[in-house]
């Protein structure tokens, strides 16, 4: 079944292994394209960061076919916000709210990579050295 | 200046704006409100001070280029402009640039509940762009349960539908149901006398 996974500001499709309710389970091929999670010995790991998997993990199955990993049931573990609809096949997940406070605690601007009219993607950090007065609008 | 249009509709909602604007800096599109809620902005236009380090100097707070608004903002906005001039020239010497404890108390920090909003309302301006409004308006109406205090979340998804028949609603309705609380949260200044102006 062809399903789509949004992410911050991606929208991957990905091909799930079995949706059951609103789990969405997936190979670990799929979960790294789908969140950038891979699949190793350490557990889940993105980056230099690595996130152990408890035993028994109800979002982790072993079969013949191989290792099977819930999107929904990691998501929730991790604490991040989960919505979906299953009928039109899209999952969303978000960011916890303790990343996103943290962050912002940290005074650090977060950054982000949007485009303009003609395409080009800009980033906060091109802007490093300089003043930025970010402005946020809207035409609604 | 960096401006960011929040637009679920991309383009095709700001492009008009930005084109008539001519803009000599970079005016980028957000149609997936990353930069809302990495920044927890509510409401529009906002705006953040960002230093030469990277660092938070105003976190998130209203920003009008003039007065036109000022039912709204009930703040005289030529005082946030001498702020910003203010800033642009002395930079951390700035009287308007704030210890980082007061930043970040002044920080609008998201819960739970409005991260959940903000995956509903990602998840609904999906289903909406990909063809399905009316499950999108099971969405924005659950992200807006979730996070009342957003306008962005109202009036985003009011503005992608019939507002009156999705939602039973209007702006100006919900700007009544207010009952005289601002319609923005007040910028960070001192008192002044003369700014309370009349409410909407």
């Amino acid at each position: 079944m062809n399903t789509t996974v949004l992410t911050r500001n991606e929208t991957v499709p990905v091909r799930a292994a079995a949706v059951e309710g609103e789990a969405l389970w997936l190979t670990p091929e799929e979960l790294a394209r789908a969140t950038e999670w891979e699949w190793t010995p350490d557990g889940l790991c993105r980056g230099a960061l690595c996130v152990p998997v408890p035993p028994a993990a109800p979002w982790v199955r072993e079969h013949g076919a191989g290792t099977r990993v819930d999107l929904v049931g990691l998501a929730r573990h991790l604490g991040q916000p989960v919505a979906a609809s299953p009928a039109h096949g899209v999952w969303a997940i978000g960011e916890s709210h303790a990343a996103l406070g943290d962050r912002l605690r940290s005074l650090e601007a977060p950054d982000f990579t949007l485009p303009d009219l003609d395409g080009r993607a800009w980033s906060l950090r091109e802007f490093r050295g300089r003043k930025v007065f970010l402005l946020a609008w809207a035409s609604w | 200046m960096i401006t960011v249009a929040l637009d679920s509709a991309g383009a095709a909602a700001a492009g008009e704006w930005i084109r008539a604007a001519r803009p000599t800096h970079p005016a980028l599109i957000d149609a997936h409100y990353d930069l809302a809620t990495r920044y927890h902005l509510v409401n529009v236009p906002s705006a953040v001070w960002i230093d030469e380090r990277g660092r938070i100097v105003r976190p998130a707070e209203v920003a009008f280029a003039d007065n036109r608004f000022i039912a709204y903002t009930r703040f005289d906005m030529t005082r946030y402009l001498d702020a910003l001039r203010d800033w642009a020239d002395k930079g951390s010497a700035s009287a308007h640039v704030r210890p980082p404890a007061d930043r970040r108390e002044r920080l609008a920090l998201p819960t739970a509940a409005h991260a959940r909003a903000a995956t509903c309302f990602r998840l609904a301006e999906h289903l909406h762009a990909a063809g399905h409004p009316e499950a999108a308006v099971e969405f924005f109406k659950e992200a807006q349960r979730l996070e009342p205090e957003s306008w962005c979340y109202k009036r985003q998804a009011w503005a992608l539908t019939d507002a009156e028949r999705f939602y039973s609603t209007t702006f100006q309705d919900e700007v009544k149901a207010l009952g005289g609380r601002p319609y923005y949260a007040r910028p960070d200044f001192p008192p002044d006398a003369h700014e309370e102006r009349a409410e909407p």
